[in-house]
């Protein structure tokens, strides 16, 4: 495997994921919140389904958005399958559940006092909101980096999707796949050790960071 | 006079979802500018309560709260802008992540107030409740007393126009008390904020207060001011009891040990003269000699009785049960009551005593 094709594994890999994390964040830490500060009919069973879809198999999901999104699919006509776009959304899906389960767990660990005390002080509803999530930085953190390491981690979704198209949808994980197919174990372990010092990396960049602006506290 | 910060007409709150079955009712309250207020009551009476309604952290169900002559729920807009003007420091304070000074500064810059203003008040509040040059420092591993005394400042730093504390020394020493006390007094008197507290202890709320609203389940409750006694209980593991003055013990059922303040009221106290100096039963628990020293009669009888020790009672008998009884001023009496009729504020279980 030469060193381009591998740097662009690695790129393919980065960026689906990494855009997945994100954008699963954007909705999940949201709806989170508003798990752990209302409490309504239904809530229960919400919660319950949330956990249910976190066991998903990835090739389920795979399954699923191959059957969207092939030529005789309901979303066919997006010409979505086997792109790098498929792959991010099938990750989403997966890691959506994970991030809200984990981001629900860290905010209902936030003190309950947190809210009132903003409120009382002056802050709108949207700002008591944004003083909550930062008093969970830390686990809510965990919980993104915990979605994008599920994300990067995964191959289901990246093979049927994705297709595994050299120099377009091949990621760290299919190229993996496709090295133990070929016999090329040595390779596979490489790619392996790869991913797992990426992940970690990213891990004690974001802690270290996030540690550093905490300061004092 | 000054001008009306809270007016309550027919308020009624209740926890949702919840089987207790409390609510408070006030049917009428106003507070001004300047007044200082007290709320006592036993645990459970609603004080907490009404003071989460005058800080607009809860709605009421019922009836009308009025804020500075307008009503803060009329819009979010209304809301935020009169919480600004109402600010709540609660009995175990929350601080958020960060220093002291952090802390006290965070009302001001949810306001965008000037950063030269906010250092000014962070300074002056920090130096009114003695933490003054600490502001540096981590809130965390901050005592109970220390977290309060942030969050006093914190509050006092936005001068509202009504300042809102449950319990505001509880977890202070008695010389720290005692300044925060000023602090409140100033805040009500200098500032002419409205303050309202809630306090376990009636004499710091006679000291303090103009005016002392009693809660008793969720109700404003008359009660006159003779029947309060404080102490330190003390119990033999079956009943509690305090001595205000020595030999005179006052005893209630249950194991409670601490600062207390003990109510009785005037309605339970049965009183019988005695013939030739002698009681026409054995004196049992509660049972104190002493002579009528005044007699009331406005609405029912009352009779004032002073025992050993010049402590007064007030017994309130119907007139007919007096005279029969051949009771009239300078009665010598026997003055008794049941321990279960004795009512215990600011009870405190058994056992070691909360880490400060």
């Amino acid at each position: 495997m030469i060193a381009r094709e591998l740097a662009f594994a690695v790129w393919v890999s980065l960026k689906t994921s990494g855009l997945a994390a994100l954008i699963a964040s954007a909705v999940a830490v949201p709806a989170a919140l508003f798990l752990s500060s209302r409490e309504f009919r239904g809530k229960r069973l919400i919660l319950v389904i949330n956990q249910t879809w976190m066991a998903a198999p990835t090739v389920v999901i795979g399954l699923l958005f191959y059957s969207l999104l092939s030529r005789s699919g309901p979303l066919g006509g997006l010409g979505l399958l086997y792109t790098q776009t498929a792959m991010t959304i099938g990750q989403i899906v997966l890691i959506l559940p994970l991030i809200v389960g984990f981001s629900y767990t860290a905010l209902r660990q936030v003190d309950r006092r947190a809210r009132p005390t903003a409120l009382t002080l002056g802050a709108t509803r949207r700002q008591a909101g944004w003083i909550v999530l930062r008093e969970a930085r830390f686990p809510l953190l965990v919980a993104v980096l915990a979605g994008f390491a599920r994300a990067i981690s995964e191959v289901g979704i990246a093979m049927m999707l994705g297709g595994n198209i050299r120099g377009a949808t091949r990621n760290i994980t299919t190229s993996i796949a496709l090295e133990t197919s070929k016999g090329e174990f040595r390779n596979g372990v490489i790619l392996g050790v790869l991913l797992l010092a990426i992940t970690l990396g990213i891990n004690v960049l974001v802690q270290t960071g996030l540690r550093g602006r905490d300061g004092a506290s | 006079m000054g001008e009306v910060v809270y007016r309550l007409e027919g308020l009624r709150y209740a926890y949702p979802r919840t089987t207790a079955s409390f609510a408070l009712e006030i049917e009428g309250l106003e507070i001004r500018a300047g007044d200082v207020l007290s709320l006592v009551g036993p645990n459970g009476a609603g004080k907490t309560t009404l003071l989460a309604l005058l800080a607009l952290l809860l709605r009421p169900d019922r009836g009308r709260l009025e804020f500075l002559g307008r009503d803060p729920w009329a819009s979010d807009e209304d809301t935020v802008r009169s919480r600004r003007e109402a600010v709540i420091v609660t009995h175990h304070p929350y601080l958020f992540r960060g220093t002291i000074a952090d802390n006290v500064a965070f009302g001001l810059k949810l306001r965008r107030a000037a950063e030269a203003k906010i250092r000014t008040r962070v300074g002056e509040a920090l130096s009114l409740v003695g933490l003054g040059g600490e502001g540096k420092k981590s809130v965390a591993g901050l005592s109970a007393g220390q977290a309060q005394r942030v969050a006093i400042a914190r509050t006092l730093a936005l001068r509202p126009r009504a300042l809102l504390f449950d319990e505001p020394t509880a977890n202070l020493d008695a010389e720290l008390g005692l300044r925060m006390e000023s602090v409140l007094r100033g805040a009500g008197r200098e500032w002419g904020a409205a303050v309202v507290f809630s306090t376990h202890d009636f004499s710091q709320a006679s000291r303090l207060s103009d005016t002392i609203v009693y809660l008793s389940e969720g109700r404003h409750v008359e009660f006159s001011h003779e029947n309060c006694f404080s102490g330190t209980a003390s119990s033999d593991g079956r009943t509690s009891w305090i001595e205000p003055k020595p030999g005179l013990r006052i005893v209630f059922p249950g194991e409670v040990r601490g600062p207390v303040t003990c109510v009785i009221e005037p309605a339970s106290i049965r009183l019988e003269a005695l013939r030739d100096g002698r009681a026409a039963e054995t004196p049992g628990p509660n049972a104190f000699r002493g002579r009528v020293c005044r007699m009331e009669m406005t609405g029912g009888a009352m009779a004032l009785v002073r025992t050993a020790g010049d402590i007064v009672f007030r017994a309130a008998l119907p007139l007919r049960e007096l005279e029969a009884a051949g009771i009239s001023l300078s009665t010598e009496v026997l003055l008794t009551f049941e321990p279960r009729s004795v009512r215990v504020l600011g009870e405190r279980p058994a056992g070691p005593p909360e880490p400060s």
